[in-house]
């Protein structure tokens, strides 16, 4: 009971912060109701029994990215005269019509598959269980991630460089 | 408990809230959360599914999807930043040329 309560709370927070981060003019307005989209997100993660998941999305999803994206929108000063006046309504509704078959379908199909849920076992997504699946089988992506953080680590301070050397660019 | 379809669904409804974001909208900020929350959107249905199957798997490939998020946002906000000073807009439109 209390589960289906949870369940639809975090299906509305959910749903309604992806909405608003759509509609909403200014992007600050937007992030910050993206976050609320992930918080409910990492409880849609801790009531599939995905502990570690959870934390992860908490930790660095909400914190360090949104963050990240809140303070680069603040450090653009992005004042209403920056807003564009784009036609928002219209350019939704045509979009909203043109993927409902394919949302659609796509409810169709999953609703019409027969998913049998397996047992459990004991200690399903804990922190060790995880760690011992992302060093076993899941070693090589794994190993990749590190080369591409320090792609992306040296990439950024390329970038960073190039604005000083020409700021008139 | 809801079954495994529910979250599915939920997990549908918000990847094409994602992508009507990035055809609708010219913000480039709206533009780039809405690719997060197609980033989330097929993590959740990746959960969903190892919790109904019973294998880890889909947790490993969440937190590898988590990583490459957190590249890509190191990345695309440093290319938005230059994008906004040498431009001074926020529009997707002007930015034909990723050259300044």
């Amino acid at each position: 009971m209390l589960a289906n309560l949870l369940f639809i709370g975090f299906t509305l927070f959910a749903v309604g912060g992806a909405i608003g981060l759509i509609l909403f003019k200014h992007p600050l307005n937007g992030a910050l109701s993206f976050i609320i989209t992930l918080l409910s997100l990492a409880g849609f993660y801790a009531m599939l029994n995905a502990k570690t998941v959870m934390l992860m999305q908490i930790i660095v999803y909400a914190g360090a990215i949104m963050i990240l994206m809140v303070f680069v929108i603040m450090y653009l000063n992005v004042t209403n005269k920056d807003l564009l006046t784009e036609k928002k309504t219209p350019a939704i509704i045509g979009t909203t019509a043109l993927l409902s078959p394919l949302f659609y379908f796509s409810i169709k199909a999953i609703s019409s598959s027969d998913i049998q849920n397996k047992a459990l076992p004991e200690n399903f997504g804990e922190i060790k269980e995880v760690g011992t699946q992302l060093f076993g089988s899941w070693m090589l992506p794994f190993e990749l991630i590190s080369i591409l953080l320090l792609v992306a680590v040296v990439g950024v301070i390329v970038l960073a460089q190039m604005r000083r050397d020409n700021v008139s660019c | 408990m809801f079954p495994v379809e529910y979250y599915i669904g939920v997990g549908f409804l918000l990847f094409f809230i994602g992508v009507i974001g990035v055809i609708a909208r010219r913000n480039i900020f709206t533009i780039f959360m809405s690719i997060e929350l197609m980033l989330n959107a097929v993590n959740l249905m990746f959960v969903a599914f190892a919790h109904a199957h019973a294998n880890m798997d889909g947790h490993a490939i969440a937190m590898i999807v988590m990583a490459i998020a957190a590249a890509e946002a190191a990345f695309g906000l440093a290319i938005v930043i230059i994008m906004f000073k040498s431009r001074e807009s926020l529009d997707i439109d002007l930015f034909k040329s990723i050259r300044g």
